[in-house]
């Protein structure tokens, strides 16, 4: 026998060195791309949810960098809640910087045209403000009017809903303002501002002449500095600072502001962008799934190459090289996707956001989603095509050898990078590696109660299973738990997209049940402030004679506080380690008294102690919660509040739990009565109006008759409130749709997946006897239960996170809005039985035989 | 002494079955000379086909040595029997397994250009032009009839020149016109490129045309050169 001495000299090629695994890519790919159909949608709908919030993030801090100093229009803004005094303002002119002011206040304004009334936010402007930045008005020259008297101008939008035009007049106070135009554009405006307080403007010079500026009126006044550089206000505020400490000013710089905004706008593009990346992370499932499905399909023909000499790692690299290439079409085409989506976001939401945003492409977040994409191409695609290397040549022979599992170096080291990735990328994403871990941590803990949901309605189906059921009920059910029908998977991706949809829309329904107290009978829905002792009886007269219940009339004195603990407050704020923020310390407290608690109360600690109650001169006050918690207090600890001048000794008798949105007015402290009604006090009275018309009338003559007193209208509170959050729901909505959709590719691809299975058993049915209609009812059923069970499980995971986000987050009442979680569900059942019935209609539609043979 | 291209030394492949083991092939020992055509019978289960797994390296024997061209199979792990694979051995199926995806040429192409060989292409054509299928080059499998398929396969199993060329049931699923056309061929190009055959087959006519005949039963080797088949 002659043995062949030959050496093996076969070298493993490299997938760049390896010609023949690129042609055979091409030849196999080409008629192959829509079976990777799954893939590249996965790939399109993660990386485009993706590029889009990244892109407006970049764009949102490209303008706040652009537009930093037209935030503020100054360099530096003082802020005072009373007059700035003339020793510091004297010092402000010694710097020789150029200054301009304003006061704003809230106010009632009559429309002359119509006799209507609305609260708004009065600015009186006075010097060349804006410095930085564009006074935009209409006509042109009105701010010039305003500065010469008796004109106003009002924000556009305000203007247009009460229809008022330049010839108009209206009635601030006690005095008659021509309207000079309207304002389209002023720094630190804009549309959010003007939707929560829209904003009349007079002249600084007039504003005494309103007579609304009277004792306890709120007032904020605000220095506007023009610097000539960066380092002079730096070196101007290094100047005043100890004098604006003293005085309790605070100030703000463009730096700050933009800061401020920025900070704002990330703790929004945070939450939007964790949805984006639970969309990503349903997009990987995506990919892997159907690269799954793909491998196995491509099972007999890697089995031939192996017959006619290809390595394991050959037949890898040509399935490897086509997804990957697809894998970067999908990035490309999302990445564009998401482009087009990112100029759509504004638009849903651009009154949300702080500076108008340009329509341009963001490169870095373009360049970011192709490199995830090209991870995602890698690690998603590498385990499931793994597989392939293990493809024993013997299938050839018989189709039905299945060789031993082998756990590979590449898998593991795969599994690792897969763990690995969420976390990173959800690092990158928040910029933020343990907000990235947290929310990893926090998406397996929900994927882990999704399954465990899942599990435990599986189980109860099996053990309630209903035997008595008719044939294509019992049926439909049964194929929930066909093998390798992956149901568990199914429920837990569309119920995450479920989850997601149904738990905004448990916050929204709490959020505005909080503030729908409105609607209970007996609650007060609209508040009178700023009533003048003078004026009480007169104002509740009026309320009487227009038949509105008197639910609160409380009395409110103004004061500060001196000491805490019996240490001075300006000792406090040069102690750093008490960590009590200075602006708790530095505050103006309107307080009241009553002898009992309000509706919206309860005492939590201690008791609501009189005066002299244990301690001869000292007075126990209590406290709200929130406050308590601020100022470290506890119940026996002193206060010393300075009342108009006069150091009134105190201590904490009791904690009260305070529920703030429910009948209004609440306050931080509450005294005992006989101690501070001989102090100066305003009013305010709550009540209760039903009758619009009555309202309107009430409204017209109480602006008429007490020009200063305000009055704000809950109702319209709600209203804006419901707005905007509609607004913010949009863009989550839309964003949560994107995790539903890739649920739904999941499904696509897991019915694709399972395909076999049903291609035999829907034949054996079809050869014993069943109808094309019974099957096309047993099929249709199938994934009835399948989106029914998905919807439920989310549900029930998204009924224990909103009570928890509702409870401890926010604070706030639990509440259902049940008819909208029904809709959810069925929604999410009807888009389940499309997506189920679409990707099985070949099967359903064909004869036995013909699927039989191609299947074969 | 002819050369010996295969050789068999108590072949046994077994299977765990739950807590049994199943012996599909039993203490087999056999030799193949170089050129020499040589058939494997046996009814269902005898095991025929689970040999030629192994004899052609797409499998490995529990215990026993088998030895092709020289290379210990045994003792080499997967991607190098590919490599033996792809440089000595062609195959020819009865379910002809041929690469859906790829042309006719292309399929002919594959094992050349696994091998990073340069103008396959005239050689692949050639071949083509010998079974008949000289004008069906850019057509796909599915585009192609039983027989043309099974021309292709042995039109891809020949470009490499191969020392040995195994056949399993190389007319099973195909007509009696087919298969005799096909059969034809095989043996016709197997005379020509002086390769050593192992074909395995229900088809005792089939058998018939080549030298040596053995017979298996039960995973044993029971006869050589005999023509009953059960």
């Amino acid at each position: 026998m002659i043995e062949y001495i030959i050496k093996i000299k076969r070298k493993t090629k490299s997938l760049l060195r390896d010609p023949w695994v690129w042609r055979m890519a091409w030849r196999d790919g080409r008629h192959n791309a829509s079976r990777l159909f799954l893939f590249i949608a996965s790939m399109i709908t993660g990386i485009a949810a993706v590029v889009a919030i990244s892109s407006l993030n970049y764009s949102m801090q490209q303008e706040l960098n652009r537009n930093a100093k037209e935030l503020l229009g100054a360099d530096l803004v003082i802020k005072s809640n009373k007059k700035f005094d003339s020793t510091f303002t004297a010092l402000l002119d010694s710097a020789a910087v150029q200054q301009a002011a304003n006061a704003d206040m809230a106010s009632m304004v009559m429309f002359m045209n119509t006799g209507q009334s609305r609260l708004v936010k009065l600015t009186a402007l006075e010097g060349d403000f804006p410095f930085y930045g564009d006074l935009i008005t209409l006509p042109d020259d009105s701010y010039a009017k305003v500065r010469t008297g008796r004109y106003a101008m009002l924000d556009e939008s305000l203007a247009t809903q009460y229809e008022v035009s330049s010839d108009d007049s209206i009635k601030v106070g006690s005095s008659i303002f021509r309207v000079a135009g309207v304002v389209r554009k002023i720094p630190g405006g804009g549309e959010l501002t003007s939707t929560i307080a829209p904003v009349v403007y007079i002249a600084f010079s007039e504003l005494d002449s309103t007579g609304l500026v009277q004792y306890g009126s709120r007032v904020n006044y605000n220095l506007f500095v023009k610097t000539k550089t960066e380092q002079e206000t730096t070196d101007l505020l290094k100047r005043l600072r100890p004098e604006m400490k003293q005085r309790a000013y605070s100030f703000d710089t463009v730096e700050e502001r933009k800061n401020d905004l920025g900070d704002g706008f990330r703790s929004v593009y945070r939450f939007f962008s964790l949805l984006a990346f639970v969309a990503l992370v349903l997009g990987c499932i995506g990919v892997a799934s159907s690269v799954h499905i793909y491998a196995r399909e491509k099972r007999d023909e890697v089995a031939i190459l192996r017959c006619v000499g290809s390595s394991g790692w050959q037949a890898f690299n040509i399935y490897f090289i086509q997804v990957f290439a697809l894998g970067l079409a999908g990035s490309v085409l999302g990445a564009a996707l998401g482009v087009g989506l990112q100029q759509l976001i504004p638009l849903a939401f651009g009154d949300l956001l702080p500076v108008e945003l340009k329509f341009n492409v963001q490169w870095v977040a373009v360049g970011e989603g192709l490199i995830l994409g090209v991870l995602i191409s890698v690690l998603f695609t590498v385990l499931p095509l793994v597989a392939v290397r293990f493809v024993p040549p013997l299938s050839v022979l018989r189709t039905d050898f299945n060789a031993e599992r082998v756990i590979s170096k590449t898998k593991i080291v795969t599994l690792f990078l897969i763990v690995l990735f969420p976390v990173l990328a959800a690092a990158y994403q928040t910029r933020s590696f343990l907000a990235g871990s947290l929310f990893t941590a926090g998406l397996a803990v929900a994927l882990g109660a999704l399954t465990a949901v899942a599990a435990v309605l599986l189980w109860m189906i099996k053990r309630y299973f209903p035997r008595r059921a008719s044939f294509i009920w019992r049926h439909g059910m049964a194929n929930l738990f066909r093998p390798n029908n992956q149901t568990r998977v199914m429920l837990v991706t569309i119920g995450l997209g479920a989850f997601i949809i149904s738990t905004l829309n448990i916050i929204q329904s709490s959020l505005l049940n909080q503030v729908e107290f409105t609607g209970n009978s007996n609650q007060s829905n609209t508040i009178l402030f700023d009533i003048q002792s003078s004026q009480r009886e007169g104002v509740l007269k009026l309320m009487d004679q227009y038949q509105l219940p008197r639910n609160q009339v409380v009395p409110i004195i103004t004061c500060r506080l001196a000491s805490v603990k019996g240490v001075p407050v300006e000792q406090i704020q040069k102690d750093t380690s008490l960590r009590i923020p200075n602006w708790a310390l530095t505050r103006e407290y309107r307080v009241t008294y009553r002898d009992s608690l309000h509706l919206s109360e309860e005492l939590v600690k201690g008791k609501i102690q009189w005066r002299g109650g244990g301690v001869v001169d000292s007075v126990g006050v209590t406290i709200s919660d929130g406050m308590q918690e601020t100022l470290r207090l506890d119940v026996g600890d002193s206060l010393v509040f300075d009342v108009q001048g006069v150091p009134i000794r105190t201590f904490i008798s009791g904690i009260r739990k305070v529920d703030w949105p429910k009948d209004p007015p609440n306050f931080i402290f509450v005294f005992p009565t006989g101690v501070l009604e001989a102090a100066p006090q305003i009013w305010v009275a709550a009540t209760r109006i039903t009758d619009t018309q009555n309202a309107n009338r009430f409204q017209q003559e109480l602006v008429m008759s007490y020009p200063n007193v305000s009055l704000i209208d809950l109702r319209l509170i709600l209203s804006t409130i419901d707005e905007l959050f509609g607004k913010v729901a949009v863009v989550v909505r839309f964003l949560a749709l994107f995790s539903i959709i890739t649920g739904l590719v999941v499904l696509a691809g897991a019915v694709l997946n399972s395909r076999f299975a049903r291609v035999k058993e829907n034949v054996l049915l079809r050869t014993v006897g069943a109808r094309q209609r019974q099957i096309v009812r047993i099929t249709l059923i199938e994934y009835g239960y399948l989106g029914l069970f998905a919807a439920l499980t989310g549900m029930v995971l998204s009924l224990a996170a909103g009570w928890l986000l509702a409870t401890f987050f926010f604070e706030i009442k639990f509440a259902v809005d049940v008819l909208e979680l029904l809709a959810i569900a069925a929604g999410v059942m009807l888009l389940t039985v499309f997506i189920g019935w679409f990707n099985s209609r070949s099967v359903l539609n064909t004869p036995p035989l013909q699927v039989l043979r191609r299947e074969g | 002494m002819p050369d010996i291209v295969l050789a068999a030394e108590n072949l046994t492949k077994s299977f765990p079955s739950g807590e049994r083991e199943i012996v599909v092939l039993d203490h087999v020992s056999f030799t193949v000379r170089q050129g020499e055509a040589v058939s494997i019978i046996g009814p269902s289960g005898s095991g025929k086909t689970t040999l030629l797994g192994l004899c052609a390296g797409l499998d490995v024997a529990t215990s026993g040595t088998l030895s092709l061209m020289g290379f210990k199979l045994n003792a080499m792990d997967e991607d190098d029997r590919a490599y033996v694979r792809n440089q000595f051995i062609g195959f020819v199926f009865q379910n002809f397994q041929l690469l859906a995806t790829l042309t006719a040429l292309e399929n002919v192409m594959v094992p050349l250009e696994l091998r990073g060989e340069k103008g396959v292409e005239a050689r692949a054509r050639e071949l083509l032009e010998r079974v008949g299928l000289g004008d069906r080059t850019h057509h796909y499998p599915s585009q192609l009839s039983g027989g043309e398929q099974q021309r292709v396969a042995i039109a891809r199993a020949f470009i490499t020149a191969p020392k040995v060329l195994f056949a399993d049931e190389p007319t099973g699923n195909l007509d009696e016109e087919n298969a005799t056309r096909i059969t034809e061929l095989l043996f016709q190009i197997n005379r020509e490129e002086k390769t050593t055959l192992v074909l395995v087959t229900h088809n005792l006519e089939l058998a018939e045309r080549t030298e040596r005949i053995l017979q298996m039963k039960g995973g044993k080797l029971v006869n050589e050169r005999i023509l009953t088949v059960a």
